[in-house]
């Protein structure tokens, strides 16, 4: 998809805009955050489990080398071919390589943020072979041509009127209906004979294992079993941060996961692939190629401060909780990753210099960082992010900030550490700011602050400010 | 009689004074000693969140210099108190001398509330009022400090009062300093929706402990809802006490 | 050197590159684990576990039976038969389903019972699974009361499809095949290194998305319903 994170600010005013005229950007989210509030307490210690889980993917990232040379080793031995790619560029060709070889003509396309970020779907395209997504969602996006709208429901804030436009117009759908149920049914026969007919499967992957060499998927809609059964190839593409050390830390991810996501004690569907299927199998791909994909996460890597936001296991409850993404949905922010987690993976990804919005729009509530189960300190890593800008520091291409703010915050400091200078300011700012104040209110205040008063007022200055008061007020004792 | 030194935010001082006039009240009913050291200026946390750590630092060796020997500093602000706590030590983490005394001065910084209810013990100050509150849980209070039960332990022993639930009281009201002014169609947005749960709520007065959520959410009172107003606790606490101000 | 050794040193290369890269980062020590509580139906035993399951059962939206034996688990399979209308169905050959010999009742009950063992090869299988069964009949490896998971160990006995592709997935549980929890699997499956299933999935309930505009609804892809016969 194309990157638009250089576009935040236009994309959030017309999507704030939206959001008062569709509803289900005040609903869905608010929907999942309490599904997932609801479903924790089926865990004896809710508050345990999410710490556990935090501490999981922070020893797994720190032992990923490791890790993925043991999963490497057992998912070989179960049969399975690994490559490595180290971008978006090796992953794709190789993946249209295995394709071609095979004379495969049509792709099914289990849910995977991963190639949304490799631009798959394009490459597979442009060499004349047909992906279809098959989730729902996935497959609504991709056939309004539209990037999506939420990690884990891409389509949720469509209206049931331009769906069935779409699948009466691209789904083969003949009744125009509103009905979720019936379009959702309308989805399900026309992607079967995709299911039945298609030569290749390729899926993300939750989960890979390094102990046993599995790689495991978690869905509730079925698209990625038959993705993984139907076909006889199936390629699995993973970023390197989805290993977990052993099968009962998977089990435990798995119960966490869920809950987080949509409340649920375990998806519908859990699969598990430790290798192709035996000789004697009726289903099953004949061959399973693995894909470990860098695109730029060894370089997240090398910063130890920024790394743990590889600890992310994407169930989305930081984008669910987030004010600002309740406020503006999933389009603003420009990528395939969006609410706190994008805001945090973007930049690393993209540079921050093509995402300054993204690590600014945040009042740093804190709520991201309050429902993570993988333990990631959303705000901490936009100060960091902020920080490395000032400072100028190149590994992550950061940008320069404006010379006025630059000014603003030096002269602020001499002031912060010279109390003469603070109160002088203050004495001098006073008329500058009441100039037009009425009736102990300021309405109105041209320059940098007008962003403020566009809907708000600020009390006036007080003549006396408290440390003038207290003079006073200090040999008044009771 | 026990000396207090009170860390007064730059907006307190400059914008809400009564806040402070407040909090010395309620600590010298308390029973303790409030002081005050001119020298204060700013605790540096718009530097910090803004990525100039170099001013923040600054700003830190001012007031590690100015509060480094209080046995006990107060302020009617959660996020000010965090950055103190929290950002001074990290700022110095290459610095084993400052980081020892940012350390120190961080383990006796309190909240209002926090060391009104958990350290004095009091949580009476003689307030009542005829009417319905409903409290907005400021973010940096709530998930940095860890405070709630305490300025909810002075709402309930306010005479009269009904503290009535809002919807999302814990929800963001979109402040966030900069971010107010340089995301404003996001702020605005953020706002609105409080203000809505507010008058949903069908409270008199949207109560808080922090000054930042206070302007942003009188700022929008002010232009759209001027008939409704919030307060920040300790100012109400105090305009409501019976006998009138100390 | 030819293409295909040209391609290889690449792979070795990005595989060095990666690895290498990961390798000289700066370490990083994180606090271990803190103690993780088990879950409570790990401690679920006989008939407090079997009773825990079908209220799982009902929860996921299965819709559940609880019969006495083998012949009323016949019974109830031949109601069903006859209220869906069901004239041709796939069985699994599992260890729960296979001394059945569901093919000979079947055909006692004017319904075709097909098993995948009986197709050559993946095509043939496909048009059956996909096209012709309207139902599928299996049984499980084992059931999983916390969650209501039917554990499914997928081979020649019950192909990946078998329990995908059909609208209605009717299962087999006897009793003695409920385990407590999740972890179950951790040994039952996962026990002996080298000799893992190609593929095993715990699936619960029929299919559901809630992708359009988050209105919950169960039967997507997968099966619409699942009938789960307890037996026991």
């Amino acid at each position: 998809m194309k990157i638009r994170t250089e576009q935040f600010n236009q994309l959030a005013a017309v999507e704030i805009e939206k959001a008062r005229v569709r509803p289900f950007l005040k609903m869905v989210p608010e929907f999942l955050y309490r599904k997932r509030a609801a479903g924790l307490p089926s865990l004896p210690d809710p508050d345990a489990a999410q710490a556990y889980a935090a501490a999981v993917r922070a020893e797994v990232v720190n032992r990923l080398p490791d890790l993925l040379e043991e999963f490497e080793r057992n998912a070989t031995a179960n049969g399975a071919k690994v490559f490595w790619a180290r971008d978006a560029k090796e992953a794709n060709d190789f993946i249209v390589k295995v394709a071609k070889e095979r004379g495969v003509k049509t792709v099914i396309k289990g849910k995977s943020m991963i190639t949304e970020e490799l631009g798959l779907n394009d490459v597979l395209t442009a060499n004349g072979i047909t992906p279809w997504e098959t989730d729902l969602g996935e497959f609504i996006a991709q056939q309004m041509n539209l990037p999506p709208f939420h990690i884990i429901a891409p389509a949720m804030n469509i209206p049931v009127e331009e769906i069935r436009d779409c699948f009466m117009e691209k789904a083969g759908m003949e009744t125009p209906t509103v009905d979720p149920v019936e379009l959702g049914y309308a989805a399900r026969v026309f992607l079967r004979d995709k299911f039945q007919g298609a030569e290749m499967g390729i899926a993300g992957v939750n989960i890979a294992v390094a102990e046993t060499g599995t790689v495991i998927n978690v869905e509730n809609e079925g698209n990625i079993r038959f993705s993984k059964s139907a076909p006889k190839t199936l390629v699995s593409v993973m970023s390197l941060e989805k290993v977990i050390p052993t099968m009962q830390d998977a089990i435990n991810m798995i119960r966490v996961l869920a809950r987080n996501c949509t409340g649920q004690r375990i998806s519908a569907y859990v699969s598990m692939e430790s290798g192709p299927k035996r000789a004697d199998e009726v289903d099953g791909p004949e061959e399973l190629f693995i894909v470990i994909l860098d695109n730029g996460r060894s370089k997240i890597y090398q910063d130890t401060e920024v790394r743990e936001i590889m600890q992310c296991i994407r169930c989305a409850a930081c984008l669910n909780i987030c004010p600002v993404y309740r406020q503006i949905g999933g389009y603003a922010y420009g990528g395939a990753y969006s609410g706190p987690m994008g805001q945090a993976l973007m930049p690393l990804l993209f540079g921050l210099d093509r995402t300054k919005d993204l690590y600014r729009a945040c009042s740093l509530c804190g709520a991201c960082a309050s429902v993570c189960p993988a333990g990631i300190d959303h705000p901490k890593l936009f100060l960091n992010f902020r920080d490395k800008d000032v400072k100028q520091d190149p590994r992550f291409n950061s940008q320069q900030r404006p010379a006025k703010e630059r000014m603003f915050f030096r002269l602020f400091s001499l002031g912060m550490s010279h109390p003469g200078l603070w109160k002088l300011g203050a004495r001098l700012f006073r008329p500058i700011f009441n100039l037009n104040a009425h009736d102990g209110v300021v309405s109105r205040m041209p320059g940098p602050l007008a962003g403020w008063f566009r809907k708000r007022d600020m009390p006036a200055m007080p003549v006396k400010p408290f440390h003038q008061r207290w003079e006073e007020l200090k040999d008044k004792k009771s | 009689m026990k000396v207090v030194s009170m860390f007064v935010p730059c907006s307190v001082d400059l914008f809400l004074p009564d806040i402070a006039e407040s909090t010395v009240t309620l600590l010298r009913r308390a029973g303790v000693d409030p002081v005050y050291h001119q020298g204060q200026t700013c605790c540096g946390q718009p530097a910090y969140n803004s990525g100039y750590r170099q001013e923040a630092k600054a700003a830190a060796r001012h007031f590690i210099e100015l509060f480094g020997e209080d046995e006990v500093v107060v302020s009617p602000s959660g996020s000010c108190a965090g950055t103190v706590k929290f950002h001074y030590p990290e700022l110095f983490q290459d610095d084993p001398v400052w980081f020892r005394r940012a350390t120190e001065l961080a383990a006796r910084v309190f909240e209002l509330s926090q060391y009104l209810v958990d350290v004095l013990k009091v949580d009476d100050f003689g307030a009542a009022f005829a009417g319905k509150v409903a409290f907005h849980e400021s973010c940096h209070n709530l998930r940095r400090l860890g405070i709630s039960a305490q300025p909810r332990k002075l709402l309930a022993a306010v005479k009269g009062a009904e503290v009535v639930p809002m919807n999302q009281e814990d929800f963001c009201c979109g402040f966030g300093g900069t971010f107010a002014n340089n995301y404003a169609d996001i702020s605005e947005s953020m706002v609105q929706d409080k203000v809505e749960n507010f008058l949903g709520s069908g409270a008199d007065v949207l109560l808080l402990s922090e000054p930042g959520c206070l302007l942003n959410i009188n700022g929008y009172l002010s232009r759209k809802h001027p008939q409704k107003k919030a307060r920040h606790l300790a100012s109400f606490l105090v305009e409501n006490m019976k006998e009138g101000r100390s | 050197m030819n293409g295909s050794n040209m391609e290889e040193v690449m792979a070795e290369t990005a595989r060095e590159d990666i690895l290498g890269r990961l390798r000289a980062a700066p370490p990083k020590t994180v606090p271990p684990r803190p103690h993780l509580p088990p879950m409570k139906e790990a401690e679920l035993a006989g008939e407090a576990m079997v009773a825990y399951l079908m209220e799982r059962l009902a929860a996921e939206a299965y819709t559940p039976f609880r019969v006495k034996d083998r012949r009323e688990a016949l019974d109830k399979l031949a109601q069903i038969v006859k209220e869906e209308g069901l004239t041709c169905v796939m069985a699994s050959t599992d260890d729960v389903v296979a001394p059945l010999d569901l093919p000979a009742w079947g055909r006692e009950h004017g319904v075709e019972v097909m098993q995948p063992g009986q197709f050559a090869d993946r095509q043939e299988y496909k048009s059956a699974i996909f096209d012709r069964a309207q139902a599928s009949v299996t049984g499980a490896s084992f059931v999983v009361a916390e969650t209501g998971s039917l554990g499914l160990v997928h081979g020649t006995d019950n192909p990946r499809l078998l329990t995908l592709a059909p609208i209605l997935h009717i299962v087999l549980i006897p009793a003695d095949h409920v385990v407590p929890a999740l972890d179950a699997a951790v040994g039952r499956v996962f026990g002996q290194k080298g000799k893992y299933p190609s593929q095993f999935s715990f699936a619960t309930g029929p299919s559901l998305t809630g992708d359009i505009t988050g209105y919950l609804f169960r039967g997507m892809h997968g099966p619409r319903r699942v009938m789960a016969i307890v037996i026991g």
